[in-house]
């Protein structure tokens, strides 16, 4: 990288830090995590995904929805302070493309992600993203089109910098930092102007049919229904909704949901749906590769591979839609 | 931009023990223009609960007709938040969000033959079509109401029948009934095999899983086209608006998608029933 180059990314870092409440992969205890920084020179920039998701920023693991006061109900105040989100992953925009679309109508959702700017950060050009091997969807020439940003640095051959905005708070606040060199893209939705993705229709076939085959026994033979993979996944948003009735703090909260855990599908009187480890599998994969695709025409899984690294028993996404591709 | 998880106060106006667990209450909307700017389509439901209690979704059972004046929900006490529903007084206070999914669509059943299927507590959102039917609302040409339920005990609805009966085919049938019982005994597929169903006849069924699976071999047996045959399924739900995934069958989520699914949609799904 040439000094001028890694000085503007740096510079950039100190501006946003100075200005936003700063989120951005760095190194902890030898892993990669999102966390907020407390020094820009802390910022991971080789574009490598974190283990954690950005999604526990948007939608925190409990969140108070009501306060109750006698049979008196308040919607929860919350303020957000203007936060960045700084060097986030081309997948990772993927997978806030869906949460966006998932919770246009939920007013906690929207009052913290408006208040949320999103740099997204690449080590190399934009569609130089084929290289994180996508195995849920195929690659897209102008990716950039459709995914959200207000800012998006792409470091490009020999670590020089090119600049993108995605919108006019984007453009705004890098002519105010001074950087006047860069191309703005308008977002044009989450799906492909081609229409939904090819691999991703064929998935959500293939899926949907799968319900009798030998992979979900065998899969829930060794799962060991931890819950693992969802909390690390950027497109897990299943919650419940509960309420608290302690003396200083009654209210109705929402706290995120586990579809591996034996409470949900359990109603009144024990009945589950979901009662094996078998069926918990399949229900986790039918949501990624039919629902989502489904209800949104997005990919449901955007290949990150987190679930995969987080497995304590090494069951790998990758292998397992492959397996599903060539019909076994 | 409005909260999707507002509640709403209501209040009961009238409540009446319909059967050994099953209590019927009528329910007023706290806030006037609220009730009077109150509607549904018969098989949507409420989510209804108390602060610090939860929420759960229970079908409406009364006529959209009179929905800008009060509605009413049938409540079996089967878990810790129907249990204290079911204590409820004249006069108390719920709270509510909804109407929620899709409900019968109402049209699919004009000038049509109309059999309704309802197994135990199932009968409760069959009831807004039933008095519908029976007002002349929704204009069939025949319709038949099989009931099927465990014994006298927990029959719903009682009060009813005799007027069901005049506009209607009621049958109903008790599997476990006392030797005083003098109606028929047995499952409800006992009732579909004896009577006359014609093969273009539009079902709707609601009851427990258990049923839907014997019920839709003998209605298919009876050459009942697929798109013909109505279910209405329930799940666990929190949120209501498809997001939070616990209703979720295949594509669908029933809070959403549902809670009616034709059977050609849910057929080939896995677990769906």
């Amino acid at each position: 990288m040439k000094e001028g180059d890694k000085n503007q990314l740096v510079f950039l870092a100190e501006k946003l830090f100075n200005n936003f409440k700063t989120y951005a992969p760095i190194n902890a205890d030898e892993r990669l995590l999102i966390a907020e920084i407390t020094d820009p020179l802390l910022v991971n920039w080789s574009g490598k995904l974190p283990e954690n998701s950005w999604k526990l920023l948007l939608l925190p693991p409990t969140e108070k929805l009501f306060d109750h006061s006698g049979s008196q109900i308040k919607e929860t105040e919350f303020k957000i302070e203007p936060t960045v989100f700084l060097g986030v992953n081309i997948l990772d925009l993927r997978a806030l493309a869906l949460l966006d679309l998932v919770f246009s109508n939920d007013k906690y959702y929207q009052r913290r992600r408006r208040e949320i700017l999103i740099v997204g950060f690449s080590n190399d050009w934009p569609n130089g993203y084929k290289k994180l091997k996508l195995f849920s969807h195929n690659y897209e020439e102008d990716i950039l089109e459709h995914v959200p940003f207000d800012i998006f640095v792409a470091q490009i051959k020999d670590g020089k910098l090119k600049f993108y905005s995605g919108s006019e708070k984007g453009q705004k606040i890098l002519e105010s930092y001074g950087i006047k060199k860069f191309d703005h893209i308008e977002f044009a939705g989450a799906i492909p102007e081609a229409g939904p993705d090819k691999r991703m229709t064929l998935l959500m076939d293939k899926v949907g049919k799968s319900a009798d085959k030998r992979l979900w026994q065998d899969l829930g033979k060794i799962c060991l229904a931890c819950g693992k993979c969802s909390s690390v996944c950027p497109t897990c948003y299943c919650f419940d909704l509960s309420d608290k009735s302690d003396v200083n703090n009654c209210g109705r909260e929402r706290r995120w949901g586990n579809c591996f855990y034996n409470d949900f599908s359990k109603v009144a009187g024990g009945h589950k749906d979901l009662d094996t480890v078998a069926k918990k599998i399949y229900f986790w994969y039918v949501h990624k590769f039919v629902r989502i695709p489904f209800g949104y025409r997005v990919p449901g899984c955007v290949s990150c591979g987190r679930c995969a690294k987080a497995c304590s028993v090494g069951i790998d996404i990758t292998k397992n839609i492959s397996a599903l591709m060539k019909g076994k | 931009m409005n909260n999707i998880y507002a509640v709403q106060p209501v209040k009961v106006i009238a409540i009446n023990q319909e059967s050994i667990d099953t209590v019927l209450i009528r329910f007023k909307f706290a806030d006037k223009k609220a009730q009077t700017e109150f509607a549904f389509v018969p098989g949507q439901f409420m989510q209804i609960g108390f602060p610090d209690w939860g929420e759960c979704p229970i079908s409406i059972c009364s006529s959209p007709s009179d929905a800008n004046i009060f509605f009413e929900l049938a409540i079996r006490d089967v878990g810790q938040l129907t249990h204290k529903l079911n204590d409820l007084k004249a006069g108390d206070i719920a709270y509510v969000r909804g109407p929620f999914g899709n409900g019968f669509n109402t049209d699919k059943f004009i000038d049509k033959e109309l059999l309704l299927i309802g197994g135990g507590c199932g009968l409760v959102p069959l009831r807004p079509l039933i008095i519908d039917v029976i007002a002349g609302r929704i204009k069939t040409k025949k319709t038949q109401i099989f009931y099927g339920c465990l014994n006298e005990d927990t029959l719903l609805f009682k009060k009813n029948y005799a007027d069901w009966n005049r506009e209607a085919e009621l049958g109903v049938i008790l599997d476990q009934p006392t030797k005083n019982w003098k109606g028929e005994q047995g499952l409800i597929t006992e009732l579909i095999k004896k009577r006359q169903i014609s093969k273009e006849t539009v079902t709707v069924l609601v009851g427990p899983p258990v049923m839907y699976k014997f019920v839709i071999k003998e209605l298919l047996a009876k050459r009942i086209k697929p798109e013909n045959i109505w279910l209405s399924l329930e799940k666990k739900m929190y949120c209501g608006v498809g997001v939070c995934q616990h209703c979720a069958i295949g594509p669908y989520y029933i809070c959403q998608d549902g809670p009616v699914f034709s059977w050609l949609q849910l057929k080939d799904i896995s677990g769906a029933i």
